[in-house]
């Protein structure tokens, strides 16, 4: 599914934020990926969603290679990796319903489909009743949610969580993951980059360390070790 | 189609959510238009204030008594031929003396003193209109030829030169004043609305990251922005035309009082409808279309 062959980031000499990096990701697979700041971890999410370009290697999705890809080829990309960030991303001005339909109407759906969509989405994370409010008038973890129902809105083969729980509390951390389980489950290939030792442990799934820029780790079934 | 209709609906979602700056926005850009257009005003009424004074201003030519009328007549055909040359008005030696003995009917000495002479002592005369104030002197000098110089007693124009002269020098620093304050006008217009529509993108900053992270182009990113400056362009034209049609009704009672000609700047709004607000959409359409796109181009960046 994610193919990485070699990709180095580089700023400048004294500036390395990946240094050579391989790995495969295969469909279906729920990663972590671990590492103190400054690891790399971020870098790689932004290389993921074509933010920015290796300096050398290249990053395929499926048969895509999006190492050199075109301008007007990244909203489409985007458009296929589902995106989760730890401070949530929504649009203060949208509600929930117009949020989770915002991604979809920069796609072109039909608004027959938008309003058959969202609100399906909108019950996979169980926030039908909140379609109406605005971001300011959730509670963190809805937020979280509306963002998941987002990402989910393409059907994505991938999603890419980025620190999901960084501003969570222990309850709402534990019903994210589990809406994450159950979309991994359904076949979509998860990414969750942390620095939660609690979820990465419980999760007993394979686990990717960066140090440094590198992999300094990459079990299967793992656990967190820094 | 569903895209055109989606950013329209962005467009006026933005505009009501962020009503304050949108707010803001439109109401310097009234502001701007009614300076620029008091300035418009303040230079059609000059020009037609220049415009009756130099209507009032002619150049007499006084004919000896002996030149007749077959001389004057080519005369004024030759002043006719003049490009610059708009009217000649001639009076015979008959039609100089009755209109003198009209002037002076009540004063029998200056009638009695005119019988005494036993002939017309007057020549006959021609005023000359032209274009503009400085063709006169033009005009003085193709009469000033030794063939004419036995004809023509006198000519008028030495006494209304300097005045001509002070007409031109005003008309001239009051058109470059006007140009000048309306080019330092658009400019400082410019660079606030520029900042204004600027700040607006600005604080949307992080919507608009937000909105790439989705997959949105770039088209549906501006887009919005386009329409609200299309909207805004629309919104504080109309209100610039209310007021400034509201505040004619005041100037123009003014107006009428000083211009006898019946001169009124709502007569002129009138027939001029379509260019003073047409150029006036476009340039402001321009200028927001243009500080979107300069402030969006920083933010498009994927």
């Amino acid at each position: 599914m994610i193919t990485i062959e070699g990709v180095s980031k580089i700023y400048s000499t004294s500036s390395v934020a990946l240094r050579d990096v391989s790995l495969h990701i295969k469909a279906g697979e729920f990663v972590s990926v671990i590492g103190q700041s400054g690891s790399g971890k971020t870098t790689l999410t932004r290389l993921l969603i074509a933010e920015e370009n290796p300096s050398k290697g290249k990053i395929k999705i499926g048969d895509w290679d999006i190492s050199k890809i075109k301008t007007n080829e990244i909203p489409f990309l985007r458009r296929q990796i589902g995106m989760i960030f730890q401070d949530y991303k929504l649009l203060p001005q949208k509600t929930v319903f117009e949020n989770v339909a915002f991604a979809l109407e920069v796609a072109g759906e039909k608004s027959k489909r938008i309003r058959h969509v969202v609100p399906q989405l909108l019950e996979i994370v169980g926030l039908s009743d909140r379609k109406d409010r605005y971001p300011f008038q959730l509670s963190g973890g809805e937020q979280q949610r509306v963002a998941i129902a987002r990402s989910l809105a393409h059907r994505p083969k991938i999603i890419v969580a980025d620190e999901p729980t960084g501003n969570l509390d222990t309850i709402n951390t534990e019903e994210i993951i589990q809406i994450l389980k159950k979309i991994n489950e359904f076949g979509t290939t998860i990414l969750l980059l942390t620095h939660n030792r609690e979820v990465v442990n419980a999760l007993r799934r394979r686990v990717i360390t960066l140090h440094n820029g590198q992999i300094a780790l990459d079990q299967e079934a793992g656990k967190y070790i820094l | 189609m569903i895209n055109l209709h989606r950013v329209t609906k962005f467009a006026f979602q933005d505009i009501t959510r962020n009503f304050g700056l949108s707010f803001m926005t439109v109401l310097i850009l009234i502001l701007m238009l009614l300076s620029v257009n008091a300035l418009w005003s303040v230079k059609i009424i000059t020009k037609e204030a220049v415009g009756l004074i130099k209507d009032q201003v002619n150049v007499s030519i006084y004919f000896a008594a002996s030149a007749g009328d077959k001389n004057v007549g080519e005369i004024e055909k030759y002043v006719k031929a003049f490009p610059e040359v708009v009217d000649v008005q001639t009076q015979t030696s008959d039609q100089v003396l009755a209109s003198f003995k009209q002037r002076h009917a009540l004063s029998k000495d200056v009638l009695s003193a005119l019988d005494e002479l036993n002939a017309n002592p007057f020549g006959p005369t021609m005023v000359i209109k032209t274009r503009e104030p400085q063709d006169y002197k033009k005009i003085i000098q193709a009469l000033s030829v030794p063939e004419y110089k036995d004809l023509i007693e006198a000519k008028s124009f030495d006494e209304h030169e300097s005045a001509i002269e002070k007409i031109q020098n005003i008309t001239n620093r009051t058109e470059n004043i006007v140009a000048g304050l309306v080019i330092l006008f658009a400019a400082i217009s410019f660079l606030i609305v520029f900042n204004t529509v600027r700040a607006a993108i600005h604080t949307q900053k992080v919507e608009i990251g937000i909105k790439r992270l989705v997959g949105a182009s770039n088209w549906f990113i501006r887009g919005p922005y386009l329409i609200e400056s299309f909207i805004f362009s629309v919104i504080s034209l109309l209100a610039t035309i209310g007021v400034i049609y509201f505040t004619l009704r005041f100037v123009d009672q003014y107006l009428s009082a000083v211009f006898p000609s019946g001169f009124s700047l709502t007569n002129y709004y009138n027939s001029h409808i379509l260019y003073v607000f047409g150029l006036q959409f476009l340039s402001v359409l321009v200028l927001t279309v243009v500080s979107s796109a300069l402030a969006m181009r920083r933010q498009l960046k994927v």
